[in-house]
């Protein structure tokens, strides 16, 4: 497989969010890539892995997620194409959540031993990679925030919202819409609802002409009600290098 | 496997369950409903849209299971001195 399309998300969103330049995107479209595909809902890195690779995104979307003794699982975050979801495996050797597929995936793996000769080679991009961490970290934040302290309409809009501003740094975002593959279970598992609940809430925004969540796909109905609902402020995203 | 259809009554507004969802215990059914209600009347309560919510479980198109909470609220000081503290 040729190497070029493989990590044409990942240069793309790191040209935007930290103006990432030629040179290291050359060095980062020649890391050695192990392609390999995965159906919906299956496990990539399991809690307690010692993973000796990354995973990027090429294709689909994947979700990280913890379970509890009594097994409740709570979605912490959505993956989209061009992300490296278990970057932090590099430094922390015990993956302390799961990496699942969310849909159909095509997955890159890259060795931590290439990740380290990049970094070595160039620190700048391993400095962007480092960024790209505490962005991380930034979203964990707003989720926590989110989960919390939202009730659950303006739960479910801010997680719209939010998948929104990162699928348009990858230009996945078209006139009518996104994808937003998720199942009202697994909306429930990221809102910390039942999926009866989740239900509810998807119905109550299309009903008050907000969002309409169907089949996967999110059509915006209403773009200034959908903003005041998710009391979405993006700066937390840091989406361009000067924020 | 039977399918159970979770009917949200929300003050006098009903939300029909179309879809459903399958179950193969009848545990986890009530645990999903009295979750659901939980959940459910947390938010219409905190922001004041109901203060009755029920959740009505149908099993394959039968009264299978309702769940009730509403919101109680007693107002126990004197109306005209208000505690300055």
């Amino acid at each position: 497989m040729d190497a070029e399309p493989i990590s044409d998300a990942l240069v793309r969103r790191l040209r935007t969010t930290s103006g990432l330049t030629a040179d290291e995107e050359q060095a980062i479209r020649v890391l050695p890539v192990t392609v390999r595909s995965y159906g919906a809902n299956q496990t990539i890195v399991r809690d307690g892995d010692r993973p000796t690779e990354c995973c990027l995104i090429v294709a689909g979307f994947c979700l990280r997620a913890k379970t509890t003794s009594t097994g409740h699982r709570q979605i912490l975050s959505i993956h989209i194409p061009g992300e490296i979801p278990d970057l932090q495996s590099l430094h922390l050797h015990e993956l302390d959540h799961d990496l699942v597929s969310l849909t159909d995936c095509t997955l890159g793996f890259i060795s931590h031993i290439a990740l380290r000769e990049l970094h070595r080679r160039w620190p700048n991009v391993a400095e962007i990679f480092w960024r790209d961490t505490l962005v991380d970290a930034a979203m964990f934040r707003e989720w926590i925030v989110n989960v919390g302290q939202r009730p659950a309409p303006s739960r479910l809009a801010h997680i719209i919202v939010e998948l929104r501003e990162r699928l348009r740094i990858i230009g996945r975002v078209d006139p009518d819409g996104f994808e937003m593959p998720l199942t009202q279970e697994q909306i429930g598992e990221a809102m910390g609802i039942t999926a009866v609940h989740a239900n509810r809430v998807i119905r109550q925004l299309r009903e008050d002409n907000v969002v309409e969540l169907h089949r996967g796909r999110v059509t915006v109905l209403n773009e200034m009600k959908l903003m005041e609902l998710a009391d979405f402020d993006g700066r937390y995203l840091h989406q361009s290098p000067s924020l | 496997m039977a399918r159970f259809h979770f009917h949200i009554h929300e003050d006098g507004r009903r939300i029909a369950d179309e879809e459903g969802q399958e179950f193969d215990d009848n545990a986890q059914v009530r645990q999903e409903a009295v979750a659901t209600g939980a959940s459910i009347a947390r938010d219409a309560f905190i922001t004041g849209s109901a203060r009755r919510v029920v959740v009505d479980v149908h099993r394959e198109n039968v009264p299978f299971l309702k769940v009730s909470i509403s919101l109680e609220v007693e107002d126990q000081a004197a109306a005209p001195s208000r505690p300055t503290t």
